[in-house]
């Protein structure tokens, strides 16, 4: 719609036409901002554009694609379904382009790939056998859904009721159950009461990132119905992705704010960051190692919370009532910082690109599922950069993350540690 | 499939299958508009065409190769580095074969001989770090720090630093030109051995062919390699803080800052230029257009049009602000300097400093030409030109009066002048003139405001910089010439026999003012016999 009654509502692609018509190829979606410019060495943040190179595979490129779509000028294809989906929707493109204009290019390429699903053209085959998993084991791996809480041991206190309830999520119920006992144990440190929930689901990252907005909404009720009833009125993740999936996903899917939701959705790094600065938490044993951080999209730059917005546009693109951009100028990039800082021993050096500039893992969004081979060309990417700033270990406050950077990390024989942010603090708190 | 398929065949060898492509999807991701640099006008519209065929070359080799192969299939071509010069910079005839030269980004530095040399993929803010990582530095055009390097050099950009360090042209060194029919010239100091370090070389200087004046958008052949030189800076660092969308380079003040002043009138303004100049003082001055502050100071396009709207004729006229640019090359001492002869200037002209932000958003590392597309989504700049400064202001004043007539479509600015500054120590002036509308509505009025000013700057007698392929060649040739147009296409010619690189330039405004209904009424001037 490029005048007229127009909303952010990612089911109907005519909601972008405007944002696809005007998008100006500027490419601040691909290099890193200006500023931030560290010479001709690590200069861009868009991994597919990086990876491919041919301009379509770039915002400026899919913006261009989309409105062919949208106007019937594009037949479906093998190469344009890779165009939607060998992306990893990790939101740089969306800060990049909203440093200088209003343009919303993440919700463009999200509302793409749902209209391919509607279409019947996507998602990728891969997806969909992931997403029968979800839908019948509720994981993505389809491991059986009673070994869900095998992660807990017995050492770890978890209450029948609490303010606070954990929401573990696939990756470290299943294949990352450090992640998962460090958390417990971290929270038990602070003696933060928290508990799990009765019967908990994959919260459905996949689902929606791969464009299957049917099925991901339906699971969004669903759990947000069993969070709601819990009483919780704080719902931890360790999980960027899912963070970002109950903290904007959901209310976007559901057509409600974050605020809405009746509980604060928080990752561990902000609670930890908090008991921390409130001396309720305190880092004694060190841990002695020179690493950098990589900030996990989804906690970071597209972390900004969601509020639902209708209107009209007008004259010079104006929007009516006042919409207010979600730059991800509120994500969350200090406090893991301030906390990495806060370990004795542990020298935190940047890389490169940071903070809202910081270059995919390569992991999320349906990536790995579909194109293992540019995950793991991302991932590579950002550990030869951790290497070139010296650093001995890399930090993620994400399972996908750390996993894919684990994984490329092992297979090229990269002399590199990987770690969660939670193995991190729980050994300076044990020791 | 656009081309043949022997063509593509010959042309996959070259580079390898990863770097080719046909598919319609790719072809599509290369499209002009709607949007961008003189996008969703008239002559996006008519002029343009989604290219038939994609290839990524990497070396100058492989550039030759392609043009070789271009020419013995009679293929048309286009070079395109980053696509961001709008409709000029894309495809403009069916199965046309865009070069699209981003894998060339080889760079060298050479510390000691302050110059670096950069492929056609390199921009302008990487090439500002690599040079200020050594305390050298360069001009990041106006056009963007997004531009390639290569690209802007060619077309002449500039920024309120030019005052101090003049103009690109002036830094182009050694370079390497694949020429239409694949040779390569080496010019400067390349033609004798393989170092780049001087410009000039055997024979005449070539370099004037590579841009016109604002550069020929490919029609003369491809550069892909050009050694640039690099001035010295000063030592300390600039250093980068905010998160998006307010991040900024802290300045190191006692070094580097920003003032600005506020002036008693335009005329104070030009005093104040000459009289910098004169003392030998400054490293950059610009006079701020009034809608530039609106941009900065809003967080969003409806902030922007709340701020506009409480302008009026009367608050743009008495709008006089001069921000100068001190930097201490040498020492401290030099900056306390210059603070003081700038003060004792401004102060006699009846100036005022303003406090100033120790920051710098649009000029080092980022230059924000994105932001000229935040209020209204369409943008050009419908002319520039370096004279004097007695040239610049009434030609701005001259064009704001033009304007009015075509306001609508345009956005309604209140009769403000345009952009001026001074050049290369007060010996040339600039002005431009940047116009904004509604992408949304009927453009023909901006299209035709677009070749009114090329009129209006034949009958007011001002120079303009927009000769060549951006405006109608047998318009602007036979006034400025009087036999550039004829000069330029007997060069055209033996340089492009087949007239294949980037065809119709250098004739393509011609032939979209002959193309475009609402334009050919305009068509007052004897035009050309298009053949090729």
């Amino acid at each position: 719609m490029l005048k007229g009654k127009v909303s952010l509502d990612v089911t109907n692609l005519d909601n972008f036409e405007y944002d696809m018509s005007k998008c100006i190829k500027c490419k601040g979606c691909y290099w890193v901002d200006h500023i931030y410019m560290s010479g001709v060495n690590f200069s861009t943040r868009c991994p597919s554009a990086t990876r491919y190179m041919f301009d379509s595979y770039g915002a400026y490129g899919k913006m261009r694609i989309g409105l062919a779509m949208l106007e019937g000028r594009m037949e479906y294809s093998d190469e344009l379904l890779k165009t939607l989906y060998a992306c990893t929707l990790c939101g740089a493109c969306d800060v990049g382009c909203k440093r200088n204009l209003d343009l919303e290019i993440e919700l463009s390429l999200e509302a793409l790939r749902i209209k391919a699903v509607k279409d019947g053209k996507g998602p990728m085959p891969e997806h969909k056998k992931v997403a029968r998993k979800i839908i019948d084991k509720h994981n993505r791996f389809g491991s059986p859904y009673q070994n869900r809480n095998q992660w807990l041991t017995k050492d770890i206190k978890v209450a029948a009721r609490a303010d606070v309830l954990y929401f573990v999520g696939c990756s470290a119920a299943y294949v990352n159950p450090e992640i998962a006992r460090a958390t417990a144990k971290i929270l038990n440190a602070a003696g933060t009461p928290f508990m799990l929930m009765p019967d908990e689901w994959c919260c459905g990252n996949m689902l929606y990132s791969v464009g299957m907005i049917d099925e991901a909404r339906e699971l969004a009720r669903r759990n947000l119905e069993a969070v709601r009833k819990t009483g919780a009125k704080t719902l931890l993740l360790s999980c960027a992705e899912g963070y970002r999936t109950w903290k904007v996903d959901y209310p976007k899917m559901l057509n409600i704010s974050t605020e809405d939701l009746g509980f604060k959705v928080v990752h561990l790094t902000e609670m930890v960051d908090e008991l921390i600065k409130q001396e309720a938490l305190k880092l004694t044993k060190p841990v002695d190692l020179r690493l950098t951080y990589h900030d996990s999209c989804s906690l970071s730059r597209l972390s900004d919370p969601w509020t639902p917005w209708k209107g009209e546009r007008g004259k010079w693109g104006m929007v009516s009532p006042c919409l207010e951009r979600r730059r991800g100028s509120s994500g969350i990039y200090q406090q893991p910082r301030d906390i990495l800082k806060a370990i004795p021993g542990v020298e935190l050096v940047e890389m490169v690109r940071m903070k809202e500039n910081a270059f995919c893992c390569g992991a999320g969004r349906g990536t790995q599922e579909a194109f293992p081979d540019f995950a793991a060309w991302a991932a590579e990417q950002r550990l030869f950069e951790a290497r070139t700033v010296g650093a001995e270990a890399i930090v993620a406050t994400c399972p996908w993350c750390k996993d894919n950077f684990a994984r490329v990390a092992k297979e090229t024989g990269e002399n590199l540690k990987v770690y969660d942010i939670s193995e991190l603090i729980l050994a300076s708190i044990e020791g | 499939m656009a081309i043949s398929k022997e063509v593509y065949k010959v042309l996959e060898a070259i580079v390898g299958e990863e770097y080719l492509s046909s598919d319609p999807v790719v072809c599509e991701g290369y499209r002009s508009g709607p949007s961008g640099y003189e996008a969703g006008l008239g002559y996006e519209r008519v002029m343009t065409k989604i290219p038939g065929c994609v290839i990524l070359p990497l070396t100058t080799e492989e550039v030759q190769k392609i043009v070789r192969v271009c020419n013995r299939y009679k293929v048309p071509y286009v070079p395109y580095s980053t696509g961001w010069y709008g409709p000029r910079s894309h495809c403009h005839v069916d199965d046309e074969l865009l070069i699209d030269l981003k894998r060339m980004d080889d760079f060298e530095i050479d510390e000691k001989h302050l110059y670096a040399v950069v492929g056609s993929g390199v921009i302008y803010s990487q090439l500002q770090e690599e040079a200020m990582k050594r305390g050298m530095y360069i001009i990041v055009g106006g056009g963007g720090s997004q531009c390639s390097a290569i690209a802007n050099m060619i077309g002449d950009g500039w920024s309120p630093l030019s005052y101090r360090i003049g103009l690109p042209h002036r830094r182009i060194l050694g370079t390497e030109l694949v020429l239409p029919d694949g040779e390569l010239v080496e010019m400067g100091s390349l033609a004798l051995q393989d170092d780049p370090f001087w410009g000039d070389g055997l024979g005449p200087d070539l370099r004037g062919l590579l841009r016109g004046f604002t550069g020929l958008r490919g029609c003369l052949g491809i550069v892909t390699k050009m050694a640039i030189k690099l001035m010295p800076f000063q030592p300390e660092r600039l250093e980068p803080a905010g998160i998006s969308p307010h991040t900024s380079l802290q300045l190191p003040v006692n070094r580097v800052k920003w003032i600005n002043f506020t002036m008693p009138s335009k005329e104070s303004m030009k005093t104040a230029m000459f009289e910098m100049a004169r003392a030998e003082i400054g490293a950059g001055v610009t006079k701020v257009p009034i809608f530039w502050r609106a941009i900065a100071k809003a967080s969003c396009k409806e902030e922007y049009w709340d701020i506009w709207s409480k302008e009026s004729e009367e608050t743009i006229r008495d709008f006089h602000l001069l921000r100068v640019l001190l930097v201490g090359f040498g020492s401290e001492e030099q900056m306390e300097y210059e603070e003081r002869v700038l003060n004792d200037i401004i102060t006699e002209i009846g100036g005022e400093a303003r406090r100033t932000r120790p920051t710098d958003e649009s000029w080092f590392k980022n230059a924000d030409s994105a932001g000229m597309w935040l209020m209204c989504g369409g943008y050009v700049s419908v002319d520039y030109v370096i004279e004097t400064l007695e040239h610049a202001l009434p030609h701005g004043e001259n064009y704001a009066e033009l304007k009015k007539k075509f306001t609508p479509p345009l956005m309604p600015d209140y009769g403000d002048p345009g952009w001026f500054q001074s050049f290369e120590l007060g010996h040339q002036g600039y002005s431009e003139f940047l116009v904004y509308w509604d992408p949304d509505e009927n453009t023909d009025g901006v299209d035709q405001f677009y070749l009114e000013t090329s009129k209006e700057n034949i009958r007011k007698r001002f120079y303009t910089s927009l000769l060549g392929p951006h405006q109608p060649l047998y318009l602007t040739g036979p006034a400025y010439g009087p036999n550039y147009h004829k000069w330029m296409l007997a060069v055209k010619d033996e340089f492009d026999p087949n007239f294949l690189s980037h065809p119709p330039v250098p004739l393509a405004h011609d032939e979209f003012v002959e193309k475009a209904e609402w334009m050919r009424p305009m068509k007052d001037w004897e035009g050309p016999q298009i053949t090729k």
